[in-house]
């Protein structure tokens, strides 16, 4: 589904280099991998290498077995949306859009017929047990609930690779271990790989693999 | 649509900054519908007087006599004038044809001649299509007082209406007999005694200083003029397809050149390009001032937002189409602007309408005039693609910056 093969993405931070040093990784379809490590390890960056939104200094990402790491501009806008869900750290919804207008946003940029696109928003948003709170603003939602459109919005568009980066960063716990139950049984459930950028135990408990950053490093791999 | 219904929310989203550019625009529309609907009265209190006042809607005459003077009487005339001016009538689309015979000469009164440019006129097709008689006969209003009137049409009677300025220079006034000399078509000297029965404020002092105007018999006598006259006026039906009439009236006009009224009034085509620039500089300044809030509001909107459209990079939208976001965030705020500007131009017209202001009369023209701001629904349509367009170019600045956002440093954003 996702192989990283030796991927370096570096930068400048405080006058030290920072990111990711030849890091490779390799994660099947269905399966919760989790990227672990302390903050400033580079899980972050790794992510957002492996879901196109930087390009690696060197290395390649190979996202079902198509080199994708060099494409134009337009070729990654549309892997994105068409192949790749992202989760974030804060949620990101947007506000001014209803929970079932943020989870029907990649599905109609996707262009899909309206009926369509209603029917699969109203679907996901009870998948994750929030069907009737589909008309309220993300302000009118608390952090979980939030991070439960999040994932509805990602999963919207059937995405063969979701990228959560610290999803339950900013739950606390009573909302962050259903969350984690959540998004590993939508692992199961809909095939896609999850990779999951986290160093809260929950989320490693409940992973498939784990990938261990240490300073930009690939330090150990489990599972 | 996602994008279309985005757009509108965001523009929604900080009200108090919205209704600030709003108001901008809404002025900008405004100014620009009622100073368009202004204009409008004016080019058509010109075009009418210029029309009114002895043009006529077109004139047939020697194309000669556009280039340059007479050597003598009746140099450039249409040598049968009154016979063309006869087939002229017989056009279903002519109301009216009315002979000119114009001279140059003098007139005197005792000691003093003055030198002036006359011209003969029919005066009952004259009083009856042209403003002129009107206002000279226009009681204690007019510049020549009570008793003041408009040539006779009586078969006979020599008189004169003279410019005011003519009038003060020879010391004449209603009632004084004056002596008015000129050259015939053959060289001849030839003098008619005549009464001064009016005056005539022209509004320019080099025409009112020179200014005679007397019955085209008194003329054709002076000058030995026979069928002969300076030029045609002709007063249409329907002027408003005057050059599909001119077309045609060509054929009967032979060589002649036949003029419309827009070729010949000078002063109003002045008018006419000193309001337009005037219109334009406004419409300059109104970019500016608009094109400037816009631009603030949007940009500042974009910083605000950075996060937000970091995140809808990520989800796959396109740099063009964050672009086309911030379109159309501008484009709404831009019909919003012009609806509450339409609104206001239409409130702020039927006031000032409704309180018959007085306008100070224009220049060339003696008497003041209501103001009366027209509705033109092409200014208003041309305003509001103006102030669209402007929006639009407003919103580019924003729009690329969105755009062109490194989606790495904009998820980070705060």
């Amino acid at each position: 589904m996702l192989e990283l093969r030796d991927i370096t993405r570096a930068y400048e931070l405080g006058g030290e280099r920072a990111g990711v040093f030849g890091v490779s990784l390799e994660l099947p379809a269905g399966s919760l991998a989790v990227v672990a490590g302390p903050s400033g390890s580079g899980k972050t960056t790794l992510l957002q290498v492996a879901g196109l939104l930087d390009e690696p200094d060197s290395g390649q990402v190979l996202l079902e077995g198509r080199e994708v790491s060099r494409l134009p501009e337009k070729a990654r806008c549309a892997l994105r949306l068409s192949r790749l869900g992202f989760v974030f750290q804060g949620f990101n919804l947007v506000p001014v859009l209803t929970a079932r207008e943020n989870v029907l946003l990649p599905l109609q940029l996707q262009g899909r017929p309206e009926g369509e696109c209603t029917a699969r928003a109203e679907d996901l948003l009870e998948r994750v047990g929030l069907g009737n709170r589909a008309g309220h603003l993300p302000g009118q939602l608390s952090g979980g609930q939030q991070q439960r459109v999040a994932i509805a919005r990602a999963l919207a568009g059937d995405p063969c690779l979701v990228l959560a980066d610290e999803p339950t960063a900013n739950l606390d716990h009573a909302h962050g271990e259903p969350l984690m139950d959540l998004l590993a049984e939508l692992a199961r459930e809909r095939g896609a790989a999850f990779l999951v950028a986290s160093h809260d135990p929950r989320v490693i408990a409940r992973a498939d693999r784990v990938f261990r950053l240490e300073d930009g490093r690939m330090e150990g791999v489990h599972g | 649509m996602i994008l279309l219904r985005l757009a509108l929310r965001n523009v929604l989203r900080n009200r108090r900054r919205t209704l600030l550019t709003l108001l901008v625009v809404v002025a900008g529309y405004g100014a620009l519908a009622l100073a368009g609907g202004f204009m409008s009265q004016t080019f058509e209190g010109l075009s009418e007087g210029a029309i009114r006042g002895g043009l006529g809607h077109a004139q047939v005459l020697d194309p000669r006599a556009l280039e340059g003077d007479e050597g003598q009487s009746l140099e450039f005339a249409l040598p049968d004038g009154e016979g063309l001016a006869a087939r002229l009538r017989q056009d279903p689309a002519v109301e009216a044809v009315l002979p000119r015979i114009q001279f140059m000469g003098l007139v005197g009164g005792g000691a003093r001649s003055v030198a002036v440019l006359g011209t003969g006129v029919d005066p009952d097709l004259e009083a009856r299509y042209m403003n002129v008689p009107e206002r000279i006969s226009d009681g204690a209003r007019a510049p020549g007082g009570l008793g003041s009137r408009w040539l006779s049409a009586r078969p006979g009677s020599r008189e004169v209406v003279l410019g005011i300025g003519l009038a003060r220079s020879l010391g004449a006034k209603v009632g004084t007999g004056l002596t008015l000399t000129s050259t015939t078509r053959d060289g001849a000297l030839n003098l008619v005694d005549v009464d001064v029965v009016g005056l005539q404020d022209l509004g320019l002092k080099e025409l009112n200083d020179r200014f005679l105007v007397t019955s085209l018999e008194t003329a054709t006598l002076l000058v030995e003029a026979g069928p002969a006259r300076s030029r045609l006026s002709l007063v249409l039906k329907d002027p408003r397809d005057l050059e599909g009439v001119l077309a045609r009236l060509r054929g009967l006009a032979g060589g002649l050149s036949l003029r419309p009224w827009t070729e010949l009034a000078s002063f109003y085509r002045q008018v006419k390009l000193l309001y337009a620039a005037i219109f334009g500089f406004m419409g300059l300044v109104l970019f500016l001032v608009v094109a400037l809030a816009a631009a603030n509001t949007l940009l500042m909107s974009v910083m605000e937002r950075l996060r937000e459209l970091g995140t809808l990079r990520a989800l796959g939208l396109r740099p063009g189409q964050v672009a086309l976001l911030l379109q159309w965030e501008g484009a709404f705020l831009g019909l919003a602007g012009c609806l509450g500007g339409l609104a206001l131009t239409l409130g702020l017209r039927a006031v000032l309408n409704a309180l018959h202001l007085e306008m100070p009369a224009a220049p060339g023209t003696s008497h003041g005039y209501e103001l009366n701001i027209h509705l033109v629904p092409r200014v208003y349509l041309g305003a509001w693609a103006f102030l669209q367009a402007t929006l639009a170019l407003a919103a580019l600045m924003p729009g690329r910056k969105a755009a062109n956002l490194r989606i790495t440093e904009a998820l980070r954003h705060v």
